[in-house]
């Protein structure tokens, strides 16, 4: 067999320009989830909300007799509010080991190694937990609007409540990106899934658990400020144009949600790094 | 047989030597001391509001609104908020899945199994270090919230001492039997914490709502049903809860201690056995 002599040869492949690599890592990471079978059912699951809507909208459009549970936008609200157990179930699911276990692998200095900078990595990764989370909160709610449209056969929904579609892509973007960037800070915080899981849920029942006291003694809802999730929905009644549920000025609770989500992406771009520098 | 329970309860006994340093010194403590010191600086929050005049020297009044709730009252609805329903299950999900699916993540198992001990005795040592550990920390964050809120507006130490010494109590029973069923859970399922989550935050908030028999199959459910205070009512969930309580006739203190012994006891012989017989395939 000859021996040939294997000196410097040019790359011969195709050159991406830069700024594309995250779409690697985000493609990666969905394959990786779509082929857990648990995964899946999950997702399955989550839609039977969609489904059961479906049917009552159905019911509202061809039985006189069901008006009573004909769709309104609090009836999109609804959905997102019960849709809420699931984001954080898929939350959980596919977004505490993303970065917890590449850094369990030591994998983090083999990845930056390469032509991918920090923001696309972290960009990567968040895309894949929004990605799960949008497809069971964005897209069973924007499916659940066509339906209505399809069932009345008529826009005149749609055309009266136009303020529907922003609202719920406006909604179901900070729904999705809050509970994403604070899973994927909280798995940039250790090695351990587990343990990021934990924290993660603890965060959660932790705050309301806070607010429900302070409710309790206080007897009103000016500090639903200090729970993650009555930040979210005190917005979230805002956005759909509903009489908000707490006290506090809905203000307060976006810069809550933006505090939550700039603490995280801190957190993200300081702890995802290359080199560990250990004194 | 006598040789073989002594045996069995000697090697527990030194797996809970070493699963308790293991467990007080670590990483997980500090998880543990923010779950059951957050209520700790609550109360201290609360001691500092009443000692300003927001509550209008001790008349007690918040943004004009009359606080309606004394101290007693106050140490009830953190017992609830914070512990029964947060403190609690929180911390027996996450010790009582990671009593054997730590050694599997750290792919210790091995060595643990390859002593000349019974399997079940690993579990059983792990399981009472987990008890002493969550004790030792959570029940001691129970009396300080206890002496911090209590003498609020009014609130006697005295006459309530003994709801502390049932609230400890109820703390304690639920400690141990979460922490049995998640022992279980962890031993069993390939993914222990997602399955203790969607129980404790998903399935038991549910079912302890619904009418007809299906919240017999929680824990929480006969754990509410002995606490000695008046369930708060802040979200639909527990305005519905409280509305079916009144109308239901309840199981009493003796059935539902006895319930919770069954479950504790039931749970942690079945992960035992589980842990006795898998075979733990550990992944690449």
């Amino acid at each position: 067999m000859p021996i040939h002599y294997h000196g410097y040869a040019r790359y011969a492949g195709t050159r991406r320009p830069p700024g594309q690599a995250w779409a690697v890592i985000a493609g990666a990471g969905l394959r990786n989830m779509l082929s857990a079978r648990p995964f899946l059912f999950v997702l399955l699951f989550a839609w039977l909300q969609f489904f059961v809507r479906g049917v009552m909208f159905y019911l509202a459009a061809n039985v006189p007799q069901a008006d009573v549970i004909a769709p309104s936008p609090a009836t999109f609200r609804d959905f997102f509010d019960q849709q809420g157990f699931f984001v954080f179930v898929v939350a959980v699911y596919a977004g505490t080991g993303l970065i917890a276990n590449d850094r369990r692998a030591n994998a983090l200095q083999i990845y930056l190694s390469k032509p991918l900078t920090r923001v696309e990595y972290i960009a990567g990764k968040l895309a894949v937990v929004m990605v799960f989370l949008a497809l069971v909160t964005w897209v069973p709610a924007v499916l659940l609007l066509v339906l209505q449209t399809m069932f009345t056969g008529s826009l005149s929904f749609v055309r009266e409540h136009a303020f529907l579609i922003p609202a719920i892509t406006l909604f179901g973007f900070l729904q999705v990106l809050l509970a994403s960037i604070t899973v994927l800070a909280l798995s940039s915080l250790s090695t351990s899934a587990r343990y990021v899981g934990m924290l993660f849920a603890g965060a959660l029942i932790f705050s309301e658990a806070v607010f429900q006291t302070l409710r309790g003694v206080t007897g009103g809802t000016g500090l639903s400020w200090v729970s993650f999730s009555a930040n979210l929905a005190q917005v979230g009644d805002v956005i759909f144009r509903i009489e908000p549920r707490y006290d506090t000025p809905w203000g307060v609770s976006l810069a809550a949600v933006a505090a939550i989500i700039a603490v995280s992406a801190w957190v993200l771009v300081h702890r995802v790094r290359g080199v560990e520098v250990v004194t | 047989m006598a040789d073989s329970i002594a045996s069995f309860r000697g090697a527990a006994l030194r797996v809970f030597d070493l699963g308790i340093g293991q467990m007080l010194w670590s990483r997980r403590t500090l998880f543990m001391a923010l779950v059951a010191g957050g209520p700790v600086l609550i109360a201290v929050l609360l001691r500092v509001l009443a000692a300003l005049p927001v509550f209008d020297g001790g008349v007690g009044r918040i943004d004009g609104r009359p606080v309606s709730l004394d101290g007693p009252d106050i140490f009830g609805l953190m017992i609830w908020t914070f512990y029964l329903r947060f403190t609690v299950p929180v911390l027996g999900v996450f010790y009582g899945t990671a009593l054997i699916a730590d050694e599997v993540e750290d792919r210790t198992i091995t060595y643990l199994f390859t002593r000349p001990v019974a399997r079940g005795a690993v579990l059983a040592g792990k399981y009472l270090a987990y008890l002493v550990c969550t004790a030792v920390v959570v029940l001691p964050s129970v009396m300080l919230v206890y002496f911090l809120v209590v003498p609020l507006l009014g609130g006697s130490i005295g006459r309530n001492f003994p709801v502390l010494l049932l609230d400890l109590g109820l703390i304690g029973t639920g400690l141990a039997v979460y922490g049995a069923v998640f022992a279980l859970v962890g031993a069993w399922f390939r993914r222990p914490l997602l399955t203790g989550i969607v129980f404790v935050f998903g399935w038991e908030p549910i079912v302890v709502v619904l009418p007809g028999y299906m919240k017999y199959l929680s824990v929480a459910y006969y754990l509410q049903g002995l606490a000695p205070h008046a369930m708060p009512q802040g979200d639909a969930l527990s305005v519905i809860q409280a509305a079916l309580t009144s109308v239901q006739t309840p199981l009493g203190t003796g059935g539902n201690l006895g319930a919770l012994a069954i479950i504790g006891a039931a749970a942690l012989a079945a992960a035992i056995r589980v842990v006795g017989r898998r075979e733990y395939v550990l992944g690449q």
